[in-house]
């Protein structure tokens, strides 16, 4: 870390690791990404070529077969906008898998560290995910209703869980849930456990994840389900999450100002470029402005957190920002493009579609 | 088989240039630099080579100064074994390239040398063949098919109005064209582990070559601005004028 106040130089590393994730996030995100909101589904083999990418494995220590990098709020960052540049709702369902892993070793125990993380430097796809939100109007992520109770060594597990990404499939889920008379926990739960039900949700963004929700009805777990010696932080988790939305804000706004910019340029009304009118050049530059905040307040929050320090409050703030302002700039960008930008030849009603969704995520994904 | 792999570093291919205000070069400042595409290519080859068996080794090579150990570091975290720099300042000519080269090649004694066509930025097409000339190797330039056989390698090279297949005998220069392979981006992992991997730098002294320059530039303007287009009225008019005015049919 540079002793500058105000460095934003990436490391080598940084920059070549953009580098290919953007590449990624063109060819395997971008270019499919209208066919698979129409469809509903994430394209074929999408999950395989993320594997090979080795986005999850990155984090897990060289002894459990991953890569063994140092854990960087500031990187996770900067992938998680260079994705969501590609598609958002992708984004989303690559990360929550590493979104799993982080928490593991942000929060886990040695022996569940030792049990799981292996099985995501395999050749074989695991989906992962966490169940964080709850289906109720007045969700407070600090007041979650999905209980547990100790039971004999175990514990057993009583909710409702909602837009879980992955949730139709996931075969290892980390269910976030009150402990009786102890607090917030996290707890492992195979995809394979009985009581828990599984339901596909329809939502107007975020179309190729598989979201779900989830009922969890006397799910009886073993002790070692318990993440991590019981105590989770659940503040530490959520100041995360808030990081990892506001970053996946930041890349699919950035779409917006790139495709904003090129087609205003090119559209020619009144025999000159629209971007030569005033009304539609500072909407674009109000798009500039917002998004190069979104991003700085982010990045100083990930930075902070990369540093140890406290980062609650910085991220709280990015997070309320960039629900904002990612919400009006994906209404802007189908306002600039006026009639196409309703119709479904391009593709900025989609990213409103995704944007809008900035603002109701919450504990989603943990950078 | 050891495999030697030369890698450029150049303006990304997606920037617009622009040339500095006073004419004397393009304006590099805060500008992207990447791979250029065509050594990409040859990077993704020497790997190919190396996963299927047929080479041992793959060495990639950057001529300029300390920021194309970035490109070189690309190569290895895309598969190469060990990077070469040699460390030169400013602009260096295609001649002084290969003669550069030709240096590394005497130390490495590689089997096969892969090399893009040409870069992107000076569009020279000189270096593969001018190090074919150094070194008196067999060249193989705009390869769209690279197949080894032994102590041959088959090349099928992209001509005007097909394609030609050569015959080779090992030590050899091949020189990539566009349809040679699709690269594949760095895995994340591979990324990390490039870091750990020998780099060696040498300056043009160890490999006995003084670089000169032969070149001078003396102007750089960006191409004149294309004249609006007309809309004309109906194919008999567009014949007329392809015609009349623009005289491309007769």
């Amino acid at each position: 870390m540079s002793d500058l106040l105000f460095d934003l130089t990436l490391t080598d590393e940084q920059r070549m690791t953009r580098e290919s994730v953007q590449r990624f996030a063109a060819a395997e995100m971008a270019a499919p990404a209208r066919a698979a909101d129409e469809a509903a589904v994430t394209p074929a083999g999408f999950y395989e070529k993320i594997l090979e990418l080795g986005l999850s494995l990155m984090p897990i220590p060289e002894a459990l077969g991953g890569a063994g990098m140092q854990r960087s709020p500031v990187s996770n960052v900067l992938t998680a906008e260079d994705l969501a540049q590609g598609d958002l709702s992708m984004a989303l369902g690559s990360l929550s898998p590493l979104a799993f892993v982080n928490t593991l070793i942000d929060q886990g125990n040695d022996s569940q560290r030792e049990q799981y993380l292996p099985r995501f430097c395999g050749e074989a796809v695991t989906r992962a995910t966490i169940a964080f939100m709850e289906p109720r109007a007045t969700f407070e992520p600090t007041e979650l209703h999905t209980s547990a109770r100790r039971d004999g060594d175990g514990f057993v597990l009583n909710g409702n869980k909602t837009m879980v990404p992955l949730g139709l499939d996931a075969q290892l889920l980390l269910v976030i849930a009150e402990l009786e008379n102890e607090g917030p926990a996290a707890f492992i739960v195979d995809g394979e456990y009985a009581g828990l039900e599984r339901e596909p949700e329809q939502h107007m963004g975020l179309r190729t994840i598989e979201m779900a929700s989830l009922s969890l009805t006397d799910v009886n777990l073993p002790a070692e389900a318990l993440l991590g010696d019981g105590r989770f932080d659940l503040q530490r988790f959520l100041d995360l999450s808030r990081l990892g939305i506001c970053a996946l804000a930041v890349g699919t706004c950035q779409a917006v100002l790139d495709y904003v910019t090129e087609y205003c340029n090119e559209r020619v009304a009144f025999g000159e470029p629209i971007t030569h009118r005033q009304s539609v050049a500072f909407m674009i530059a109000d798009i500039a402005i917002e998004l190069d905040a979104m991003r700085l307040m982010t990045w100083r929050a990930a930075a902070t957190a990369e540093r140890g320090g406290d980062f609650h409050e910085q991220a709280y703030l990015a997070k309320i920002f960039c629900a904002e302002h990612a919400m009006e700039i994906g209404t802007n960008g189908v306002q600039l493009l006026g009639g196409h930008g309703f119709c479904r030849e391009h593709p900025v009603e989609m990213w409103y579609r995704n944007l809008r969704a900035i603002g109701i995520l919450e504990g989603a994904v943990s950078v | 088989m050891k495999v030697l792999v030369a890698v450029k570093r150049v303006v990304d291919y997606n920037v617009k240039v622009r040339a500095k205000a006073d004419g004397s070069d393009v304006d590099l400042n805060n500008v992207k630099m990447a791979i250029n595409p065509f050594c990409e290519i040859a990077v993704e080859e020497a790997i190919r080579l190396r996963e299927a068996g047929v080479a041992t080794e793959v060495i990639a090579v950057s001529i300029g100064d300390k920021s194309c150990q970035e490109q070189i570091r690309t190569s290895l975290a895309l598969g190469a074994d060990r990077g070469i720099q040699v460390e030169t300042e400013g602009a260096v000519e295609p001649l002084v390239v290969a003669k550069l080269l030709k240096g590394v090649i005497e130390k490495e004694q590689p089997q096969l040398v892969i090399l893009g066509k040409q870069s992107i930025d000076g569009d020279n097409n000189q270096t593969g063949q001018m190090l074919g000339a150094l070194t008196n190797m067999p060249q193989g330039t705009f390869a769209s098919e690279l197949v080894v056989d032994g102590d041959k390698i088959t090349v099928t090279r992209e001509v005007d109005g097909g394609l030609q297949t050569l015959s080779l005998n090992l030590p050899a220069i091949v020189t990539t064209d566009l349809r040679l392979n699709e690269p594949r981006y760095a895995s994340l992992p591979n990324i990390m582990k490039a870091k750990k991997k020998q780099m060696d730098v040498y300056s043009p002294a160890d490999l006995g070559v003084e670089p000169k320059a032969h070149l001078t530039t003396l102007k750089v303007e960006p191409p004149p601005e294309r004249k609006a287009g007309i809309m004309v009225a109906s194919v008999e008019e567009l014949v007329d004028k392809l015609k009349n005015e623009a005289k491309v049919i007769s």
